[in-house]
């Protein structure tokens, strides 16, 4: 076990659910509700893993919000100072150093705004949060209710996620809502996959492709969160229900919440940024990441792109970068048309 | 009169949703002192925020969006009374869905 709060996301259902394996997890659930047990965290055990040496360029500040929503709160762990011991500082800590290598190896980009942004984040925020977000300045992380979730530092594709969202920010920026939003989305979900790639030195036939792996606890069944290889697999759960992601636009989901689907319609670019990597093979920040790279960097992407508009650039960014009729160029084509676009 | 809250969005775009029949809360005067102070008029803009949640809140003929950095006040003392009153009705009147 690794964190246990007073759960308020997904509580009530939990409370409600007849389940024999979540029988003592409803319980607690029940009392929660009715906020009669006392807080106490359980902290957990950070994996092995050493710290990545700082970069010039690279200024990291995690913050602890103590439980509270005040946000960015007190200082724990500044750029070079020695590990906390506190798993959920350490890994956001050594999560943002790991994803600003990867776009200084890779894209030579310094930092989220390409002139050495310092990265700040805000851990242990709110009472049992189940959720990490970018408040436009910096992320923030929830620990989890330790019935469903952990603690949201726990996966470095999670923590890319966030971290590209203050890029998107930073170049096109595209508006949170409907396609264009979902966009935005699928943007953190293949750099955050790619992140985590490349600190695996994976190449794409070896990578899970799934983004915030061991976020769910022992006790649902799913793998992840979401997974860019096949939208709609990454859990199927008594409690939970079943990922809702669409993989093609034949099941493009019409909702005004969720900023009008954000989070569900981001399944379709996300499976085509897959099926480029895929059939080019190899590690799949090289080319199928440097189309899509070039694609939300040079400024020539509108705000509000739809999914067409989106696919049109990824298609000109391989033509610019690898020539018309390349390999690279027939692999975008190929991709979309694969997620019925174009 | 029923009131419904709809939380959507959140890192893993599972949404979550309650509701409540005032006129079978026990308590149903402190329910109605407490809708009429909803500032249902209010704009409740806010800039973009990824991974944010989202809450939908519907009372016939009223319904609001607000975004998680604005749900504050009387907004958000009434999500939690809505969400606390679901863990105590067992009795089927209420409803609770995942997904879409």
């Amino acid at each position: 076990m690794r964190c246990t709060i007073v759960p308020p996301y997904l509580l009530l259902r939990i409370a409600e659910t007849d389940e024999p394996r979540l029988a003592d997890a409803a319980a607690a659930a029940r009392r929660a509700l009715v906020h009669d047990i006392p807080f106490r965290t359980f902290r957990g055990v950070a994996p092995e893993q050493p710290s990545p040496p700082s970069a010039p360029g690279l200024q990291r500040t995690i913050c602890t919000a103590d439980h509270t929503e005040t946000l960015p709160g007190r200082v724990v762990r500044a750029e070079g100072d020695a590990p906390t011991g506190d798993p959920a500082t350490d890994e956001a800590y050594d999560g943002f150093g790991r994803t600003y290598d990867f776009f200084q190896a890779i894209y030579s980009r310094a930092s989220i705004d390409d002139n050495d942004l310092p990265l700040d984040g805000t851990v242990h925020y709110g009472d049992a949060y189940d959720n990490a977000f970018w408040d436009g300045r910096q992320m923030v992380f929830g620990d989890g209710d330790g019935q469903v979730f952990t603690r949201f530092t726990s996966s470095l594709s999670v923590i890319g996620h966030e971290l590209v969202h203050g890029m998107t920010q930073y170049t096109t920026n595209l508006i949170y809502q409907g396609q264009s939003g979902a966009l935005n989305e699928s943007v953190s979900d293949v750099f955050g996959a790619l992140v985590e790639q490349y600190a695996a030195n994976q190449t794409a036939d070896a990578a899970s492709w799934l983004i915030g792996e061991g976020l769910f606890t022992d006790l649902v069944q799913g793998s992840a969160i979401r997974s860019l290889k096949a939208p709609g697999t990454a859990y199927d759960d008594d409690v939970l229900g079943k990922d809702p992601q669409p993989d093609h636009m034949s099941s493009y989901i019409v909702t005004e919440d969720d900023n009008g689907g954000v989070h569900l319609n981001s399944g379709i670019p996300n499976r085509a940024f897959y099926l480029v990597a895929s059939a080019l093979g190899g590690f799949a920040w090289e080319r199928a990441g440097r189309i899509w790279y070039e694609t939300v960097t040079t400024h020539s992407l509108p705000a509000d792109a739809d999914f067409a508009r989106f696919a049109r650039a990824t298609g000109d960014a391989a033509v610019a970068l690898y020539g018309a009729e390349s390999e690279e160029h027939h692999a975008v084509t190929q991709a979309w048309h694969g997620v019925g676009l174009g | 009169m029923i009131i419904t809250v709809i939380r959507s969005g959140g890192f893993a775009g599972i949404s979550r949703q309650w509701s409540v029949r005032v006129d079978e809360q026990p308590d149903e005067e402190q329910w109605r002192e407490l809708l009429d102070r909803l500032p249902w008029d209010r704009s409740n803009q806010a800039p973009d925020e990824p991974d944010r949640y989202v809450y939908r809140v519907r009372c016939a003929p009223h319904e609001t969006v607000i975004p998680e950095r604005r749900l504050d006040g009387p907004w958000r003392e009434l999500v939690e009374r809505v969400q606390q009153a679901n863990a105590h009705d067992q009795d089927g009147s209420t409803s609770d869905n995942v997904g879409t």
